[in-house]
């Protein structure tokens, strides 16, 4: 038991004098010389991750003197780390709020994705749900009144009784907040469900559960290597016209279908989103470089990657935030 | 000067010895000085809250949607507590029989191979009881609901209205595999402290061996093996992660093990990116932290204070 206190005591030891460094080990100095150098931490959304990821790669081949240290965490440690200078940048998958600004969070919007309600592909009326689309106010009934409990009532058959088994996240995040904006402008601790840690982790739950419904990131909802609805989940359509029918252009049966969709303004917004980053107050040196990277070579890699690029206007419009 | 020397000597020494002395009082104390400021500080962040509405109100209210000013803390402290008392009705049992085995019954070989696992398992991190728990723990518990709710589904506390294995119960075990080293440690070392002699003059007595543990080790130690709970369930009480994982995170008063619970830990982890975008969710998710500070420390001045009547006891 001593042996035990005193490790703990150690690795307590350990942490305490760490933080500070760790906090504040960054601190680039501009260069003279083009060559950039320092190391850009950077947390927050999932829905961001793997574009950063990608993006910081890339960088890093014309830059190899720039570290990177990116970590996931849902919009709202994002958020909160940018503004206590815990990171350098903030993944925010939501909009950003009057009073986050008015505490110094300074944002640009550097790409877009949307989010795209999950099911198990044991789901009992899967074939209903993919040929007939649900309808905004069914998912209403589901993740807001709470008034529709089974899959039958979802598909109109009464006789099925299996029972919804609504998830949600419970780590504040851009998901749940665009997820319930489009379920009539309400706020994630208005959804109902069981709520999950993180993006990976609702979908696990979905996986796990035939009568599971949640809701995903683009990125998290298809697989990177097939391009199609992760296995053991479908990603169910959204009856935008309300004519009970899956028509051709509200079935999203793949990734690139899924971008595109994003990309032309076919798939509505909300659940379509900017991504943004968030600095505290307006960066500068590695930082503001690296932004204004993102916003210009650092495009050609969103679609790529799963991610829809800025329009014009709105490239244009970060670049002159950044500037 | 032959004579002083020893003398100076011996000053310096002296000096020395209340140096050390002055830096040891101050290391011992700062943590009652720590506690003191942590509460502080979290009664001066909280207090925008507690100036805008009643004490009793926050405490009791069901309901909380920060987005229209309902702070209701009732659900996370009731599931704080739902938690943490069920992982200890797990825990305890097991662990008790374990060190007893462990001390009294097992090879000295056997003793060599558990202890350095036993305190591994305590150095896992929470992330990792957290995965396991949603990998194996929530599927059983989510397959063994339905099955319990219909045996026993008359008994509230067991009826089973959340399909889904996200619940009580599953945090609850997580925790309970979590904690167990602890406790087992503690007990393991408290029933070592026991001299031979009272086992052996038991044992000469007639007695078995169980009979012996059970009326001249189990009493002497009593003690030991409550402040052993005690931290365990100090610890579980904070406990974030592992729980967080796998508790559901729904803010409703639990009535049964199978329903989801939002523990304290959990609703500040959760939540704190969100407490600058909504006004008082800061002072909020402070005065969180605040109740769950103060949560600990009476339950560990309760437990003290029956220690001290156990001890007591225990001399008569």
């Amino acid at each position: 038991m001593n042996k035990l206190f005193r490790s703990t005591f150690v690795l307590f030891v350990v942490f305490v004098l760490a933080f500070p460094f760790s906090a504040c080990s960054q601190k680039p100095s501009a260069q003279p010389t083009d060559q950039l150098e320092g190391t850009i931490t950077i947390s927050g959304a999932f829905a961001l991750y793997p574009m950063m990821q990608r993006w910081a790669e890339e960088f890093q081949k014309n830059n190899p003197n720039v570290e990177f240290d990116i970590s996931a965490g849902g919009a709202g440690k994002g958020m909160a780390d940018a503004i206590a200078g815990a990171v350098d940048i903030g993944m925010v998958s939501r909009d950003v709020s009057a009073e986050e600004e008015a505490q110094g969070a300074y944002w640009v919007a550097v790409t877009k994705d949307a989010v795209f309600p999950t099911v198990n592909a044991q789901n009992p009326v899967l074939q209903e749900l993919l040929a007939g689309g649900v309808k905004k106010d069914v998912f209403i009934g589901i993740y807001i009144t709470g008034e529709i409990t089974t899959w039958g009532q979802v598909v109109g058959k009464p006789e099925i009784t299996d029972e919804i088994h609504v998830y949600t996240r419970s780590d504040s995040c851009g998901a749940a907040d665009v997820w319930a904006k489009y379920l009539g402008n309400k706020k994630q601790e208005n959804l109902l469900g069981i709520g999950v840690s993180g993006d990976p982790g609702l979908l696990d739950a979905v996986v796990k559960d035939p009568l599971g419904i949640g809701y995903n990131n683009l990125n998290y909802a298809f697989d990177t290597t097939t391009g199609k609805a992760v296995a053991g989940t479908a990603v169910i359509p959204l009856d935008k016209n309300e004519n009970g029918q899956a028509d051709p252009d509200e079935v999203i049966d793949s990734k690139a279908v899924a971008v595109e969709a994003v990309a032309n303004g076919i798939y509505p917004s909300p659940p379509a989103r900017l991504l943004n980053l968030v600095t505290k107050g307006k960066p500068s040196g590695l930082t503001q470089a690296f932004i204004q990277w993102i916003l210009t070579d650092g495009q050609q890699y969103c679609t790529e990657a799963g991610y829809v690029a800025l329009t014009q206007e709105q490239q244009e419009a970060s670049l002159q935030k950044i500037r | 000067m032959q004579v002083r020397r020893p003398a100076t000597a011996l000053g310096i020494r002296r000096r020395k010895d209340s140096a050390a002395r002055s830096f040891f009082y101050f290391l011992a104390a700062l943590p009652p000085i720590l506690a003191t400021a942590m509460l502080l500080a979290l009664l001066y962040r909280s207090w925008p809250i507690l100036e805008s509405k009643p004490l009793w109100k926050l405490l009791a209210d069901k309901i909380w949607l920060p987005n229209q000013g309902e702070f209701g803390f009732y659900p996370f402290i009731a599931g704080t507590l739902w938690v943490t008392v069920v992982a200890m009705i797990l825990a305890v049992p097991p662990c008790l029989l374990t060190a007893i085995y462990l001390v009294e019954y097992a090879s000295s070989r056997l003793r060599a191979f558990m202890k350095p696992l036993l305190d591994l398992l305590a150095a896992i991190p929470s992330v990792v009881y957290g995965v396991w728990g949603m990998l194996t723990i929530v599927p059983m518990v989510q397959a063994i609901g339905p099955k319990m709710g219909k045996l026993l589904g008359f008994i509230p506390l067991f009826s089973s209205k959340n399909p889904t294995g996200f619940s009580i119960l599953a945090g609850s075990i997580v925790l309970a595999v979590m904690v167990a080293p602890f406790i087992i440690a503690v007990s393991y070392e408290v029933l070592h402290t026991v001299p031979s002699g009272y086992r052996e003059a038991s044992l000469a007595v007639g007695a078995t061996k169980w009979q012996t543990v059970k009326y001249a080790v189990l009493p002497k130690t009593m003690t030991g093996i409550v402040a052993g709970v005690v931290l365990g369930a100090s610890r579980a009480l904070g406990e974030t992660m592992a729980v967080l994982m796998v508790v559901g995170n729904v803010p409703k008063v639990p009535a049964s093990i199978f329903d989801p619970a939002y523990p304290l830990p959990a609703l500040i982890a959760n939540n704190y990116g969100e407490m600058l975008s909504i006004p008082l969710y800061d002072a909020a998710l402070m005065s969180a932290a605040l109740i769950l500070l103060v949560i600990v420390l009476v339950f560990n001045i309760l437990s003290t204070l029956m220690l001290r009547r156990i001890a007591r006891r225990a001399k008569e």
